[in-house]
């Protein structure tokens, strides 16, 4: 009698008609969890670079060494906004996982809609800080420490935008074919590591001093 | 003794962690929320420290700074990214990630010296080299 109980809750816990695995855990989402893992390292790598440079702006021979620094330009309030919109994006995703885990549709398709407009928000504010750095003087090649840190910071925003048309391709895809909800949960473990960088870049770059 | 299917999806033995229908509620995600939101306003406030307390609130800022970072690191991992309901391998998969560029970053830039930053605008100094003893040669000889 167990083992038909047990076939019961397989039924329950793999709607998609997921293949088991030797792990239990679905190849895509073991994919994910070791990419991003792996990402782990990409960012920590530019982080410490930033870290080493940022106080280094000029003098180098050889490079270009203009003596402004990226952190005598941060706009904190701004900054702040846009990470208080890119946390938002990460309660919107949350909410679309979990109104697919409901078989409700329609709100996940709203819920993703309103990640990606976040998500482009957030992109938007990173373009207009740019802009700001360069009108002041700071371009990518004026120093190391603005080389780090744009590559920093730009390598995120690739992130984001990858991040974005994820989720509008998952929304066109929702109304052509059935979309499982496990690839709405992969899809949201990548935008909320996205947000956790996010949330390491904004302390250890723009606030601590 | 048997096992219906709603003991087993509630503390899921056979597949623990998988996901469930009756898994954290949007009110639930709304608390997280609200929590990671407050946490994020005093990050932003240890800005404005300097000009309310002084220089030295430095001092303190970093590392509240760093906890608070922490924090909300370790809030979305387990609760928006499920670690804390899902299968423990995943934990261990992604900290082990985690550990590993937080150990090969902290000393790669120990090796570039960057804990005896001492203002030289190329590259971190080196350690002060200890001060050498003098020695007197030759004392008594003849």
């Amino acid at each position: 009698m167990a083992d038909i109980a047990l076939e019961q809750v397989e039924d329950l816990e793999f709607p998609d008609d997921i293949h088991e695995t030797a792990t239990g855990i679905s190849n895509p989402k073991l994919a994910m969890w070791v990419y991003l893992a792996s990402d782990c390292l990409l960012f920590g790598g530019l982080i410490s670079t930033y870290l080493l440079y940022k106080n280094r702006p000029g003098n180098i021979p050889g490079l270009a060494g203009s003596p402004l620094r990226a952190s005598e330009l941060f706009n904190i309030p701004f900054t702040s906004m846009t990470s208080f919109i890119l946390l938002m994006s990460s309660l919107t995703m949350v909410l679309a996982v979990n109104s697919i885990m409901r078989g409700d549709k329609q709100r996940m398709r709203l819920w993703l809609v309103a990640t990606a407009v976040l998500g482009g928000l957030f992109l938007g504010g990173q373009v207009y800080e740019f802009t700001e750095f360069v009108r002041e003087g700071l371009g990518y090649t004026s120093n190391v420490s603005a080389s780090a840190f744009y590559t920093l910071t730009g390598f995120h925003g690739a992130h984001v935008g990858v991040g974005v048309l994820m989720l509008l391709s998952a929304v066109g895809y929702s109304f052509r074919r059935d979309i499982q909800a496990e690839a709405i949960e992969v899809l949201g473990l990548y935008w909320h590591f996205v947000d956790i960088v996010w949330v390491v870049i904004f302390a250890i770059v723009y606030l601590i001093p | 003794m048997t096992t219906t299917a709603e003991e087993l999806d509630n503390d899921s033995p056979a597949h623990p962690g998988e996901h469930h229908d009756h898994g954290p509620t949007d009110t639930f995600y709304f608390k997280i929320f609200l929590i990671l939101v407050a946490i994020t306003a005093l990050e932003v406030s240890t800005y404005f420290w300097s000009s309310w307390f002084g220089k030295d609130s430095y001092k303190v800022a970093v590392p509240v700074l760093l906890i608070m970072m922490v924090v909300k690191f370790g809030l979305i991992a387990s609760f928006f990214m499920h670690l804390r309901f899902d299968r423990r391998i995943l934990t261990r998969v992604f900290y082990f990630g985690l550990g590993l560029a937080l150990a090969v970053y902290i000393v790669a830039m120990s090796v570039m010296n960057i804990w005896t930053d001492n203002g030289n605008t190329r590259f971190n100094d080196p350690p002060p080299n200890a001060q050498p003893t003098t020695t007197i040669e030759g004392g008594a000889g003849g």
